[in-house]
């Protein structure tokens, strides 16, 4: 039970920490790319701690109040559902009693909990702004599952304990032998962490400030720290998928940054998608290359 | 007293699957006899009727009784029973006859319908009677035998005439594109507790209906046409079927500006994951399958009662007319609210575990494409679950009946509130479901049951999941950050106006188009995909086959044309093809 | 006060600012210094460009000037906006937004008047339709002078201002609170019947003075 307990804040402390120096190096990154010093790498956790600690917090009734709690606890959920570490009884969370469809889903749990809450803020930018991040989802959730699930059926299997367990050394990596899988899923992933080119939910001038548009105060410090965390978690799971996991935090670290740094990369680079553009974009560009690779690697003979 | 009378006879689904032991045969006449048995299946959909009948039949009892209704809701009471109690195609086909016409007739006692309606309702539910009569007379005529049965040494043209007559019979009555046209339709106008009824368990009967198929053939639907990957081809012919229709319907329902079409729609899409994972046909899809229509009855029970009451209470259906009731039916609000987590199938309650077994079986089966097809229409799902959360609940209220409605009479509440106590009770323990309601079900049709470690958990060879797990850390997490938000330093104040919004520096006022109730989905028609198909009308695609009809009938008709030597022609061209045809086949 | 060797021209006037601001706000605790500099670190910025100093705003975020290394940034709503910067003269029609903006946002909260209109309407003394002292109407915790002060000016304001938070200095919205009836009658005075609502100040009871 202690032992639960420990590794339960460990993960989640973890989350936070690696949440805002990533989003903190982001800035910096952003920054020198645009010829800038940028703020310092731990901004995002001043900003963090300022927004938990103002004085004063409108709510526009219990739903309101409820809906960043419901998303914080989705969050949390999700970063103790997704083992952090291979072969250790460390940083391993729930996950053993959770599966990799589970982790999709629950990634999705906490924003339609938080959309209640835009929606009973009565405010319609919200409601705009909820509404295409489900048009959004719709989107993207197509081919990430689909990449997803080409390593299900790879490994025969839907947790992420196994499938890490299945690619023991370099070559191994389900990148070397799935590539196919990992090109589908990685633009969709890139935009579940609300990555640039697919950024136009939350983007602070579209449709004003959208979803977030009545959150202030604690309820946006909270908003805030949930994100973070949920971006380390996906980042997690995407490393133990196709990166074969890791045996030390210093591994993970390594692994997450790696690819939290071709998400930055690719997000300086690319200018915003309207929502339908992002759409058809997904249902165009990553899921042809799904269909190809599902006609490649599981209709024809030789798979 | 009546009413108590009649809430009783809603108790006779469970009362029959309760007390009924042995089978009955009864025969008729000379060689035909009729046998009842309760099956492991037809007493899981038994198990269904049991639980949904008196839910239903209770906010019927509201005001003054009605005594045409009762009678007739007892006959469609009895009609179910006798259906799922068949052992043979008779006494099955006459069960479906007292169900349509009982149906139809309470249907016809609606306020609101009209005649394109009522015709729909029967002119389809009678074409999907008349396929299977067609069917079991077909099957008559090769077996010389009416017992649902495997049959052994069906030629393959003979097996699918006998697929697609009981396949078409049965997709009607679950709504299949392009066959659902009378659904939206009569759940929309039907009264509005019996749309209840209407989706949660009579659309169950065409899934009962299309279990029973693989059942006529010794090794299911792969003895058809051999296999495709790892699952029959004509089941995949059926599973692109569902899809299809699930994504349709579900844009469809995106698009609707009235509650009770939005949730017709979602009906169909619903309804379309089973046949999709009744396609596959494995153990796990099967078990999907089921899970998801024991999920789909609690839910669209659950949405229905409740939308029922919303209307009772406020007299508006469409969203724009209402919005911010959550304080008003709060109840109510969380009846909507459990229904469409379970409507989304999201993790801690039931819909998930159907939606993971589905997907796990298609990812068993390796067909990926149709996973692929499902997961969008299954995405797509999370918008109209939004609309109809936020259009009655959130947002502001937009008509004076829906500023000052109240909760709805306990008659809807207490439905409500069970059907609640049962969604989340099955989240947390989804493994008692497999092992009390589906497992057996799966040994009864001869298939490897799935199995649970313990009740909390569903356990598949790909994985699996704990729902007490689950559900305890995200409860336990949300207590204890309210608990230490509440601790933390720094003022709460609630707005005193819902006026008081961020709105670029503006004041709105009552005038001001706050709600988006209406609006919501309506950008989803820039997307071309989504575009294309909200623009094509199933009624248009039926009109414009008739177009295509004629135009080739008139073709065909300007051969005939008047002069005789044509016709001498045609004859003597048709009789020498029939020579050689025969010559040449040795005939 | 003005020395030459030291300063020039708006930094002498800053650095008085700066000067007086030294020596309050020793009596904090050690949490309470810790969230004043937090907050002082990380300043949301809602830029109201009501006038011509809007033009001198927008360089700040660019990477010539580069205010977020400052912790500076933008903020699309003013419930998510730390500061309030009213950029030169202030239209009476504009007034009303700009109030309702004002108290939309949450406390802490901090005004920063940019240009000489916001301090005694500059070029625009003797206009019909503008307002001259901005202080009448908002609290204000930093001005920065000229016409138009360049954006370093403005950067200076904003350190200014970080300096002022970080000492633990109450910020005007308290200002705003207990002067509530002056302020509310100098709006209605220029306003007359147009006010905003009132219950974006709902915390306020003191009968039907607003």
């Amino acid at each position: 039970m202690l032992h639960y307990f420990i590794d339960a804040f460990a993960m989640i402390g973890m989350s936070y920490f690696m949440g805002f120096l990533f989003y903190g190096f982001y800035r910096q990154f952003n920054a020198r790319v645009q010829r800038r010093w940028g703020p310092s790498i731990f901004q995002n956790f001043f900003d963090n701690m300022k927004f938990l600690f103002k004085t004063e917090t409108i709510i526009h009734g219990p739903m309101f109040f409820f809906g960043p709690m419901i998303i914080f606890a989705g969050a949390v959920t999700t970063v103790l559902f997704v083992p952090y570490l291979k072969d250790s009884i460390w940083l391993q969370g729930f996950s053993q009693s959770g599966n990799m469809i589970l982790i999709v889903y629950l990634l999705v749990v906490g924003p339609l909990g938080n959309a209640l809450a835009v929606g009973s803020s009565g405010n319609p930018f919200g409601v705009m702004g909820v509404t295409r991040g489900l048009t959004r989802l719709m989107g993207l959730e197509v081919p990430f599952l689909l990449g997803l699930a080409l390593v299900m059926v790879q490994h025969e299997t839907a947790s992420v304990h196994a499938i890490m367990a299945a690619q023991p050394d370099f070559a191994h990596w389900n990148l070397v032998t799935n590539p196919l899988a990992f090109l589908v899923m990685i633009l969709p992933f890139m935009a579940s962490q609300h990555a640039s080119p697919f950024d136009v939910v939350g983007a602070p001038v579209e449709v004003y400030a959208g979803p977030r548009v009545e959150f202030s105060g604690r309820l946006l410090g909270i908003l805030m720290t949930q994100n973070m965390m949920m971006t380390v978690a996906k980042l997690v799971l995407i490393a133990d998928l196709f990166l074969g996991g890791a045996t030390t935090i210093w591994e993970l670290i390594a692994k997450t940054f790696a690819l939290f740094l071709l998400t930055a990369a690719i997000s300086t680079s690319f200018p915003r998608l309207r929502t339908e553009q992002t759409v058809d974009f997904f249902w165009k560009i990553p899921l042809g290359l799904g269909v190809i690779s599902v006609i490649a690697t599981i209709w024809f003979p030789w798979s | 007293m009546l009413k108590l009378l009649f809430l009783s006879l809603a108790l006779t689904p469970a009362a029959t699957l309760f007390t009924w032991n042995g089978a009955v045969a009864w025969p008729l006449f000379d060689g035909i006899t009729l046998l009842f048995d309760l099956t492991p299946l037809a007493a899981f959909f038994m198990a269904l009727l049991a639980i949904g009948a008196p839910f239903v039949a209770l906010p019927m009892l509201r005001g003054k009784s009605d005594e045409p209704t009762y009678a007739l809701y007892a006959v469609l009471l009895l009609g179910m029973q006798l259906l799922l109690l068949a052992g043979d195609f008779i006494g099955f086909f006459i069960g479906w006859e007292m169900m349509t016409w009982s149906s139809y007739l309470l249907l016809l006692r609606s306020p609101r319908i009209d005649l394109e309606g009522a015709q729909s309702y029967i002119l389809f539910n009678l074409a999907s009677a008349f396929l299977l009569l067609a069917g079991m007379l077909f099957l008559y005529s090769i077996t010389d035998d009416f017992r649902i049965q495997a049959i052994d040494g069906l030629l393959t043209p003979d097996k699918w005439a006998l697929f697609t007559l009981f396949g078409l019979a049965f997709l009607i009555k679950v709504g299949a594109l392009p066959l659902h046209l009378w659904v939206p339709r009569s759940y929309d106008q039907a009264p509005d507790v019996f749309s209840a009824f209407l989706s949660a368990l009579m659309s169950k009967m065409g899934i009962y209906g299309l279990m029973l198929l693989p059942l006529l053939f010794p090794d299911g639907l792969s003895e058809i046409s051999g296999r495709f990957l790892n699952g029959p081809v004509a089941g995949y012919v059926l599973a692109w079927i569902g899809v299809i229709t699930s994504i349709i319907a579900t844009f469809k329902a995106i698009a609707q500006e009235d509650m009770k079409r939005l949730l017709a729609y979602s009906s169909i899409a619903q309804v379309g994951y089973i046949v999709t994972a009744l396609g596959v046909g494995s153990s796990l899809a099967i078990g999907g399958a089921l899970f998801q229509a024991l999920v789909h009855t609690l839910v669209k029970l659950l949405l229905f009662i409740t939308i029922a009451g919303i209307i009772l209470q406020t007299g508006h259906r469409r969203f724009t007319d209402l919005g911010q009731l959550i304080s008003r039916m709060p109840i109510s609000f969380f009846g909507v609210l459990i229904g469409i987590i379970g409507l989304a199938g999201m993790p801690p309650l039931p819909g998930f575990a159907a939606k993971y077994l589905m997907y796990i079986g298609l990812i068993d089966a390796h067909w990926l494409l149709l996973l692929a097809a499902l997961i969008l229409s299954s995405t797509a799902s999370f918008v109209y679950c939004y609309k109809l959360i936020y259009g009655p609940f959130l947002g502001h209220a937009n008509s004076p009946e829906a500023k000052i409605a109240t909760e709805a009479p306990w008659h809807y509440l207490v439905p409500q509130i069970l059907l609640m106590g049962m969604l989340v009770a099955l989240g947390i323990f989804p493994g008692w479901a497999i092992e009390v309601l589906i497992d057996p079900v799966l040994i009864g049709l001869g298939m490897t049951p799935i199995g649970a470690p313990a009740w909390s958990v569903l356990a598949t060879s790909y994985g699996g999941y704990d729902g007490i797990a689950v559900m305890g850390v995200f409860a336990t997490i949300f207590v204890l950050i309210t608990a230490l938000f509440f601790l933390g330093r720094g003022r709460m104040h609630r707005a005193t106006s819902s006026y008081d919004l961020s709105f670029c520096g503006e004041v709105p006022t009552a005038a001001t188009p706050l709600h988006y109730g209406a609006g919501m989905g309506r950008e989803l028609r820039r997307v071309p995909l989504i575009g294309w198909i909200l623009r094509h009308t199933t009624i248009n695609f039926y009109s414009g086959l008739m177009h295509q009809t004629q135009a080739t009938a008139g073709m065909i008709g300007t051969l005939y044309g008047s002069n005789p030597q044509v016709w001498i022609l045609f004859a003597v061209l048709i009789f020498a093809l029939t020579l050689t045809v025969q010559m040449l086949t040795g005939a | 006060m003005y020395h030459h060797d030291h300063c020039e021209g708006f930094q002498c006037e800053q650095q008085q600012l700066e000067a007086t601001l030294a020596h309050s706000g020793g009596e904090l605790g050690a949490l309470d210094r810790l969230i004043a500099w937090f907050r002082q670190r990380s300043l949301f910025v809602l830029a109201y460009g009501t006038g011509c100093g809007a033009i001198e705003m927008r360089p700040l975020m660019t990477s010539r000037f580069d205010a977020e290394r400052f912790g500076i940034i933008g903020a699309a709503t003013p419930r998510q906006a730390d500061v309030l910067v009213i950029s030169g003269y202030l239209a009476i029609k504009t007034l009303k937004r700009v109030i309702r903006s004002y108290e939309q946002m949450q406390e802490p909260k901090y005004v920063i008047g940019l240009g000489s209109c916001t301090i005694n309407g500059g070029m625009y003394w003797d206009s019909y339709n503008t307002i001259k002292q901005l202080d009448h109407y908002l609290p204000v915790d930093m001005y920065v002078n000229g016409c138009m002060p360049r954006p370093e000016a403005l950067i200076e304001g904003f350190v200014a201002l970080q300096k002022q938070i970080a000492n633990g200095a109450p910020s005007g919205a308290m200002r705003y609170r207990e002067n509530i009836d002056w302020y509310k009658a100098n709006q209605r005075r220029v306003l007359g019947d147009n006010m905003p609502p009132d219950y974006t100040y709902d915390w306020y009871h003191a009968g039907d003075v607003a």
